[in-house]
């Protein structure tokens, strides 16, 4: 039997069932580690299980090329750019008391109301809703789709960076 | 439990709701970033599921775009806070402020 | 080599998209005079500095050539849509493409003598007011959820950076520190109900949420959340109750062209988006956006008078004067589901209201920084006695801000008459209450623009210091093509209608 009868014979619901709740578990462990934590360079390192977290997900979900953007763009620039931050602004490494709000009670009454009323809003709309099997985009469509409907956005986005890149330049820069 | 397209959005709703409360609870600005990466990252998520449960590009065509758009958000917000910083060490997003509202 | 180029062609039969060149020139000369400004520094470095506000200002006004040749070419009638109705060049989008035009023009005459002696980066400065307006050109023709996202990012992220243009001064940074993180949280907020309003719909043009919204399918609880998120990330933008904390300091402490900038041009990009996402897209769901936009409208008219009546600096006067009128632009929005007549008299008094609102307050501005060139000081205080020695900028102050608060026959009163009129059209209990609030809130408002004015012309000038106050030449231009615009959209508004009245409507 070969490999590729192997593998056409598993039953990829359970593993992509297995693979959702672990990552998705992980996920929300270490979303809440980002808000929780005293340390900033922790927060940034738990941010980093998150983001990877959703390109898993992604992949899951047969994004592939979403996927990969989001490693590079994401996990290989964000990320640096955060602990660059953080080594510019002489933010101590190690546990800091002020990082938090004094008063947290309202805060995370608001967000757990906001939490209630997301979650409930989503189940009550699309309780049975069946993931379709087989709509794997590639990404010869998503690029055809960007450039060609999407053009105009593309254009603006190209600005979009290029006008970031000379401002932060200007703000960041010693003179 | 079967897999559907539900628990997807579940999951963003929740990490959303994580956070928009780190937002609130955090001072540092830095780590409200973090916070607001956190929000984009789940409307991501969102965007992907709804797009593989309708079969439409538009859910992944807009992830691309937002991943764009954070990354430049990400450069120009730590280009103010280095500006910041070199008037003083230590800022947190209200306790400095020579604003108040 | 051929292979290769017959597998990539077998991989994707990729076609060109068909683009109306003609259409979208305004926004291509903008993006070539604004590559011109970046190559020009490149090259001539230090001494092309001299030139950058003025190219600048050409690169502002050239883009209204092709608006001309477009409106000549009838697109009013004939409006040219492109990738099946995501991106809309109509008569709406053009008088609102010139309006942005314009704005940035008068900011950078504004601007010209601020930026070049207040020793700031110059040629960088002007480079990212003409990609804001360039995303503000992009939100008027925008019908599609990410073609407005992209817009939208495009002239805030720019705006971010240009509040904390001053960072040698901790206040300027702190504003751009503050407008930023309140920009991400509500564009997150906005993006959220954006994948919502997608999921349920099915797709991102505007026009096709509309229809399906139509359909009844837009009763779950899903649109409903969506609607609100958007609408309440857009609250943030155009600085609505109880969203607008952030205006106030921001404006306090952003170089103050750029002030002026944030509360004519971008709160005005923020109405657009809100009018093409809701009466375009969310028409159908009434129950929803009425009662939100409702509470915010009148929330950001008591708000921001009230608070404008506390405050002794006149930046923040001006910023919580500017909630109060974006309690008044965002008011008509709540009966544009009162049927097609109604929207279209609602859109058309939004869009003259913007563009003589545009015209009042940069005027005020003009005269805030010629006085600020003299006393150095944004308190209403410093105002005393500037008839005695400013007759000529006390005069012009005088009538901006009567305009502001609705003195016929100048040109905010004709807007706000148009605004009542589109509330009480419909003849519904939500039109006839804010309507009402509208009215007592203008009342109110003549409490703190008469302040101002009592200060210029009947307190005594502060230190005794009569000294004269030079006006340079751009600042007086800016000055006078504000209370020229003032002055005839009041005595003549058929004027500024002729170009106002237009309508939006669903292109596929």
């Amino acid at each position: 039997m070969s490999a590729a009868a192997v593998l056409a014979d598993i039953d990829w619901h359970v593993e992509q069932q297995v693979f959702f709740y672990l990552i998705a578990t992980t996920q929300v462990v270490a979303a809440w580690r980002v808000v929780t934590t005293k340390n900033i360079v922790h927060a940034a390192l738990y941010l980093v299980v998150v983001l990877a977290g959703v390109a898993a997900q992604f992949i899951l979900l047969g994004a592939e090329f979403i996927a990969s953007t989001q490693v590079l763009v994401y996990i290989g620039a964000v990320i640096v750019l955060f602990l660059f931050g953080i080594m510019l602004t002489q933010a101590r490494i190690g546990a800091e008391n002020d990082l938090d709000q004094p008063n947290r009670l309202p805060a995370v009454l608001t967000a757990g109301l906001l939490a209630i009323l997301t979650v409930s809003t989503v189940i009550r709309t699309f309780e049975d809703v069946e993931l379709p099997d087989n709509s794997r985009t590639t990404t010869a469509s998503v690029s055809d789709s960007i450039f060609s409907d999407y053009i105009i956005a593309f254009e603006a986005v190209s600005v979009l960076l290029l006008a970031a890149l000379i401002g932060a330049i200007v703000v960041a820069r010693k003179d | 439990m079967e897999l559907t397209t539900t628990w997807y959005l579940v999951l963003g709703a929740i990490i959303f709701a994580i956070g928009a409360s780190g937002l609130m609870i955090r001072r540092n600005p830095l780590v409200m970033f973090m916070c607001v990466e956190l929000m984009l990252n789940a409307v991501n998520l969102t965007f992907v599921a709804f797009g593989r449960e309708l079969d439409d590009l538009g859910g992944q065509v807009s992830v691309f775009f937002v991943l764009v758009v954070a990354a430049a958000e990400v450069v120009i917000g730590l280009a103010i806070i280095v500006a910041i910083m070199r008037h003083r060490s230590g800022a947190t997003a209200d306790d400095l402020s020579v604003l108040r509202g | 080599m051929t292979s290769t180029v017959t597998a990539f062609a077998q991989v994707a039969d990729f076609a060109r998209p068909p683009i109306d060149w003609h259409a979208v020139a305004p926004e291509l000369v903008m993006l070539s005079v604004g590559a011109l400004m970046i190559i020009i520094d490149i090259v001539k470095l230090e001494r092309a500095k001299p030139y950058a506000a003025a190219l600048s200002g050409l690169g502002f006004l050239a883009p209204l050539v092709p608006i001309a040749t477009l409106a000549i070419d009838g697109v009013a009638s004939e409006p040219r849509v492109m990738f099946g109705g995501a991106y809309v060049i109509d008569g709406y989008s053009l008088v609102l493409k010139a309006l942005f035009l314009i704005v940035g023009y008068l900011v950078v005459l504004l601007a010209t003598n601020y930026v070049g002696e207040g020793d700031y980066w110059e040629t960088e400065f002007y480079n990212l007011l003409s990609a804001s307006v360039l995303g503000m050109m992009v939100m008027a023709s925008a019908r599609d959820l990410i073609t407005i996202f992209v817009a939208l990012e495009l002239l805030s992220i720019p705006a971010y950076l240009l509040a904390a243009w001053r960072k040698r001064d901790l206040k300027s940074n702190e504003a751009g520190l503050k407008y930023y993180l309140m920009g991400v949280f509500a564009s997150s907020i906005m993006l959220y109900g954006m994948s919502l309003v997608f999921g349920v719909t099915g797709s991102t043009l505007l026009t096709e949420i509309g229809a399906t919204l139509d359909d009844g399918i837009g009763s779950e609880p899903a649109v409903t959340l969506g609607i609100i998120f958007v609408i309440v990330g857009f609250a943030f933008k155009v600085s609505g109750f109880p969203f607008h904390t952030w205006a106030p300091d921001t404006y306090e402490g952003a170089p103050t062209p750029v002030t002026a900038f944030l509360a004519v041009a971008s709160k005005a990009a923020g109405f657009v988006a809100l009018m093409n996402l809701v009466v375009i897209g969310f028409v159908e769901r009434e129950e929803v956006y009425q009662p939100v936009i409702f509470f915010i409208a009148a929330g950001s008219m008591f708000a921001g008078n009230f608070m404008a009546l506390r405050q002794d600096n006149i930046v923040r006067l001006m910023a919580y004067s500017g909630v109060a009128q974006a309690g008044f632009l965002l008011a008509p929005l709540v009966v544009v589901g009162e049927g097609p007549e109604v929207a279209a008299t609602a859109v058309s008094s939004i869009v003259t209201y913007l563009v003589i609102y545009a015209a009042m307050n940069l005027g005020v501005f003009a005269v805030i920084l010629a006085v600020a060139r003299k006393t150095k000081s944004g308190e209403i205080s410093s105002y005393g006695g500037l008839f005695d020695y400013a007759p000529a900028l006390a005069v012009l102050m005088t009538l901006f801000l009567a305009s502001l608060g609705g003195l016929p026959p100048l040109g905010g009163w004709y807007a706000k008459f148009g605004i009542f009129r589109s509330l009480l059209e419909p003849g519904t209990g939500w039109g006839y209450t804010l309507a009402v609030i509208a009215a007592v809130n203008t009342v109110i408002a003549f409490g703190y623009y008469g302040k101002i004015a009592s200060r210029m012309w009947f307190d005594a000038v502060p230190d005794d210091d009569r000294t004269r106050i030079v006006v340079p030449a751009a600042l007086a231009t800016a000055l006078v093509l504000c209370i020229a615009g003032t002055i005839v959209s009041g005595v003549y508004p058929g004027a500024v209608t002729h170009f106002t009245d237009v309508e939006l409507l669903a292109f596929r």
